[in-house]
């Protein structure tokens, strides 16, 4: 090898080294502090930052993502003008030319539409919030609403891509990886990163695997999907005529194996590999456990409606989410389908509602009653509004609204944010944002800051530049910390 | 034929999309895919603005944009019901042509299959740089062209077309086509390439740590046209390949990562290696090559809770018979929906072209090793072929043993794997249903065995063999 190459490779040695020093020595400082068996001779693999940057207000986070885009004009954004205007042409001063869908590009008129459901107010707060939401009307007080989204993605794929990872175009890193990858798991025996799905009765646009995948992170940070059958992870059954002792058994031996193969090889990697099938071992008990819901008291059952009785219900996935969540999964991601009421909005969406409201509430109330609420963050919104104008044949009494990533509202509960406000606001039309918008990216940005991450600081390097949640972009929202 | 690659790109079929911003999604994802792939270079970062460190400047990506953006194509072709497996530009192949040319193809039955190419229109469309790489942000109009810094690009000399593309990449003076290639190739078999970042040669990428051999190989390559077969000979017969994996603590010391290769390569096999290997091994493999892709065991309702319910591919519905025994890269990707047990050993869902996957040690992949049917299929299939040869439980079990692992246990191992058979047969004797609900994994015809007891033993010790961590090893 000519002396050049053997210069360059250790010149690159030695940069790296201390690019390392001087970037990460005082966060590796701080992470040893925080979580003492770092460097210590623990018998789990080290697989994560073992961060936070600074400390969390929240611990934990139940993502309840409403698949399909759900019409905040509808639920919580309370808009009398548009029943005032119904009929009536929506403005070209409202409009300002924004592009629409291939959908609604083509129609001729774009006749305003309000709500055929009505509205009240609620709590100490006020909140406005639409009759087919009864019970997470009374839980507005500790709800953090923000009417002020905004993305830019107008259909859903992209649009739910967006929302997950940071990019409209898939291959990044979701949302859960990031804080897998950041801050790993608190309980050994779980996945630090759990997706449970449903699917209500309205129109439904689907949700693929890619959604919650490592991206470009170790899969090991890869979102692990419960499903409602009664294998709830994939592979977790023992085979057919094998029982646990039979199990331990063959894990003892493998063990024996592995270990003679480690003194001849010395790779580090076959002991990372018995770790992991004992780690295996035990979420094949911790998850059934877990995930046995018949063991609920009555009153919990109640709280969340019979429903979550049924596997694979919305309801079952929120009892699920919470008892997950308890146990210490970092974040839980639930996406309920069937938002996408491109039509029927009076017939679809009741529907959808009653699906969610009696458990979302219930999730929120008893984290509060065992005290979990003040250190887990619940997040429920969809990946875009809905159109304030009539999609397809007008009528006041059924219509649909077409795909709006200019204004729409989510909320949050718990977890470090303020209860019982609004934060942003839409116009009188519900179209355009008047106040404190709230980018995608603004959002992802305040989300890593409540569970102790600097979007900034929070990096993977690949494909030759370091990567974020939030890329190049992204503000806190100091407006709605508590 | 070969264009389809190009064509392959991931598609939406979403209904609301607008045309153009997929359209140029589409040429990009080319782009950048011919960027990586062939040149080994992050194109996609001259995207939005120039590249920050390589010599590629946005207009260079917009030339190079161009030879893609002439296909006559929509960014959306229209509801996904209606959608075929094909969208055009494609052509139909008939078995006549199959039998007359393309005779490299495997077409099982008689209807011509279609495939998607790309091909040229005939109307130019003008290509623009984009401002910051918005689809409907147009600037200066370019005509197709490379970043010069690579190698020069005369359209006079190589052609005003994908073909002249084509030409410009094979030219003997370009600096990067083979030994981009021979990297990655070398990558596949000692897990690290010659030079590591094999997706980036630019100013960001490593160094190679043998640049002399990188180039004679890749000067050789060059020279014997582009022999991949020989290519591949070459590197596993060197002696260099061929050295044993295991290291005294000096040499793990010195070069924990090998770079030097003063040792032999240990990596983990990709996730087609691993399926590959409990099929050959057991002899379960069918070797046909070429044909349609398969749907081999999947759990029950992955493709249905997460699709929409609309299109062709809304219901997983699974193969039997030999497609369950054919290798890894035949099995069916739905892009949104991959196989699961697949990603969990690191494969790429083809959202991206990828050039280098990851070799994670997690304990979903321990699951699956444990509990898959076709990782139980091939133990039963083994222990069943095993158990129907007239010799002795060492005898079978040292070849089971040779079989997966390549090479003969040492003493200790035989030892302890033997008394594991005797063991475990006590055990089944105890509860013979358990033994025989566990020789009933798969759907592969039984032999049949009347000793069901001494069969699911060493059936057992046959899985456990698969277990090992060397048996997804490559040492």
């Amino acid at each position: 090898m000519s002396k050049e190459f053997i210069d360059h490779r250790f010149h690159i040695t030695r940069r790296h080294f201390l690019g390392k020093v001087s970037l990460g020595l005082g966060s590796v400082a701080l992470g040893s502090l925080l979580i003492p068996d770092l460097f210590s001779n623990s018998d789990e693999p080290l697989q994560t930052l073992g961060l936070p940057h600074f400390a969390p207000k929240a611990k934990r986070i139940i993502y309840l993502f409403q698949n399909g885009a759900p019409s905040q004009l509808e639920s919580f954004d309370y808009k009398p003008m548009l029943n005032k205007m119904t009929g009536e042409e929506l403005p070209a001063s409202v409009r300002m030319g924004q592009r629409l869908t291939g959908m609604t590009s083509g129609q001729a008129k774009f006749p305003l539409v309000g709500s055929h459901f009505k509205f009240n107010q609620y709590g100490k707060s006020g909140a406005w919030v639409s009759e087919i939401f009864p019970n997470i009307a009374k839980v507005v007080d500790d709800i953090c609403f923000i009417k002020s989204m905004h993305t830019e993605a107008i259909n859903h794929d992209p649009a739910l891509t967006f929302m997950q990872t940071g990019a409209q175009q898939g291959n990044r890193p979701s949302m859960g990886a990031w804080m897998s990858y950041g801050l790993g798991s608190e309980n050994k025996n779980l996945p630090a990163y759990c997706v449970l799905l449903s699917r209500g009765r309205g129109n439904g646009q689907g949700v693929y695997s890619k959604l919650w995948t490592n991206g470009f992170l170790d899969s090991v940070h890869q979102g692990v999907q419960f499903s409602s059958s009664e294998e709830r992870v994939l592979y977790l059954k023992d085979p057919e005529g094998r029982d646990r002792a039979d199990r331990r058994k063959m894990l003892d031996n493998l063990a024996q194996l592995n270990d003679m193969n480690y003194k001849e090889f010395g790779d580090p990697e076959i002991q990372t590999r018995v770790q992991q099938y004992e780690m295996a071992f035990r979420m094949q008990t911790a998850v059934p456990e877990l995930t046995d819901l018949s063991k609920e008291p009555d009153n919990i059952i109640k709280m969340y409606g019979a429903d979550c009785l049924v596997p694979g219900t919305y309801a079952a996935n929120c009892l699920l989410a919470r008892k997950l969540s308890e146990a210490g999964v970092r974040f839980v991601q639930l996406y309920h389908q069937g938002w996408d009421q491109h039509g029927n909005m009076t017939g679809e969406m009741p529907l959808q509602a009653q699906d969610v409201d009696r458990a979302t509430a219930a999730l929120i109330m008893d984290l509060k009653q065992r005290g979990l609420l003040d250190e887990t963050l619940v997040i429920w919104g969809g990946e875009f509004g809905r159109t304030n104008y009539c999609q397809g044949k007008f009528s006041a009494e059924n219509y649909g609204r077409d795909h709006h990533p200019r204004a729409y509202t989510i909320w949050m509960a718990g977890g470090g944010v303020k209860p019982g406000i609004t934060y942003g606001e839409s116009d009188e039309f519900g179209y355009n944002i008047i106040r404190d918008p709230v980018h995608v990216n603004d959002f992802h940005a305040t989300i890593l800051h409540l569970m102790g991450l600097n979007h900034e600081q929070l990096t993977y390097k690949h494909l030759g530049r370091r990567y974020r949640l939030t890329d190049v972009a992204g503000k806190l929202v100091p407006g709605i910390l508590a | 034929m070969a264009t389809g690659f190009n064509r392959n790109h991931k598609i939406t079929q979403e209904g609301g999309i607008i045309d153009e911003e997929y359209r140029v999604e589409y040429v990009s994802d080319r782009t950048n895919t011919f960027g990586k792939a062939f040149l080994a270079l992050t194109f996609e970062c001259a995207h939005c603005h120039d590249h920050k460190y390589d010599p590629i400047s946005q207009k260079d990506y917009y030339r190079t944009f161009a030879f893609f953006n002439r296909v006559p194509e929509k960014g959306l072709v229209g509801d996904i019901s209606l959608a075929s497996l094909a969208d055009p530009p494609r052509i139909k192949i008939t078995s006549q042509e199959i039998n007359d040319i393309l005779t490299f193809i495997n077409k099982k039955d008689t209807t011509p299959v279609e495939v998607m190419v790309m091909k040229d229109s005939t109307w130019k469309r003008p290509t623009y740089v984009l401002t910051r790489g918005v689809y409907d942000a147009h600037g200066e109009v370019v005509d197709i062209g490379l970043p010069s810094e690579i190698l020069l690009f005369d359209s006079t000399v190589y052609g005003n077309n994908r073909l002249g593309l084509a030409k410009w990449l094979f030219d003997k003076n370009n600096p990067l086509t083979a030994r981009v290639f021979v990297n990655r190739m070398w990558q596949e078999f000692f897990g690290r390439g010659l030079v590591k970042t094999s997706g980036d040669f630019g100013m960001q990428g490593e160094m190679p740590s043998h640049p002399q051999l990188l180039d004679w190989l890749a000067v050789d390559f060059r020279e014997h046209g582009w022999d991949i077969k020989r290519l591949i000979k070459q590197i596993v017969t060197s002696s260099t390949y061929k050295q044993s994996s295991v290291a005294s603590e000096q040499k793990r010391a010195t070069d924990p990562d090998n770079i030097l290769l003063a040792r032999g390569p240990r990596t983990r096999l990709t996730a087609e290696g691993v399926r590959d290997l409990a099929l050959a091994s057991s002899g379960l493999l069918v070797t046909e090559v070429g044909g349609p892709s398969v749907k081999v065991y999947q759990p029950k309702g992955i493709w249905e809770s997460s699709t929409s319910g609309r299109g062709v591919l809304a219901r997983y519905v699974q193969d039997h018979g030999e497609n369950l025994y054919r290798r890894g890269l035949y099995s069916f990707i739905k892009r949104t929906v991959p196989p699961p047990g697949m990603l969990v050993f690191d494969g790429s869902n083809r959202d991206q072209c990828e050039v280098n996957r990851m070799r994670t040690n997690t304990p979903l992949q321990a699951l699956v090793l444990l509990n898959e049917p076709l990782m139980l299929e091939a133990s039963r299939v083994f222990a069943e072929r095993l158990m129907v040869e007239q010799s002795t439980p060492e005898e079978k079990v040292r070849k089971a043993f040779q079989s997966i692992l390549c090479r003969q246990p040492k003493k200790e191992e035989l030892a302890l794997l033997l008394t594991y058979y005797e063991e475990e047969k006590v055990g089944f004797n105890q509860s013979p249903v358990k033994a025989k609900k566990y020789i009933e994994a798969g759907e592969y015809q039984h032999e049949k065995i009347n000793d069901v007891i001494s069969l699911a033993a060493l059936m057992q010790v046959v899985q456990t063999i698969y277990n090992m961590d060397e048996a997804i090893t490559k040492t």
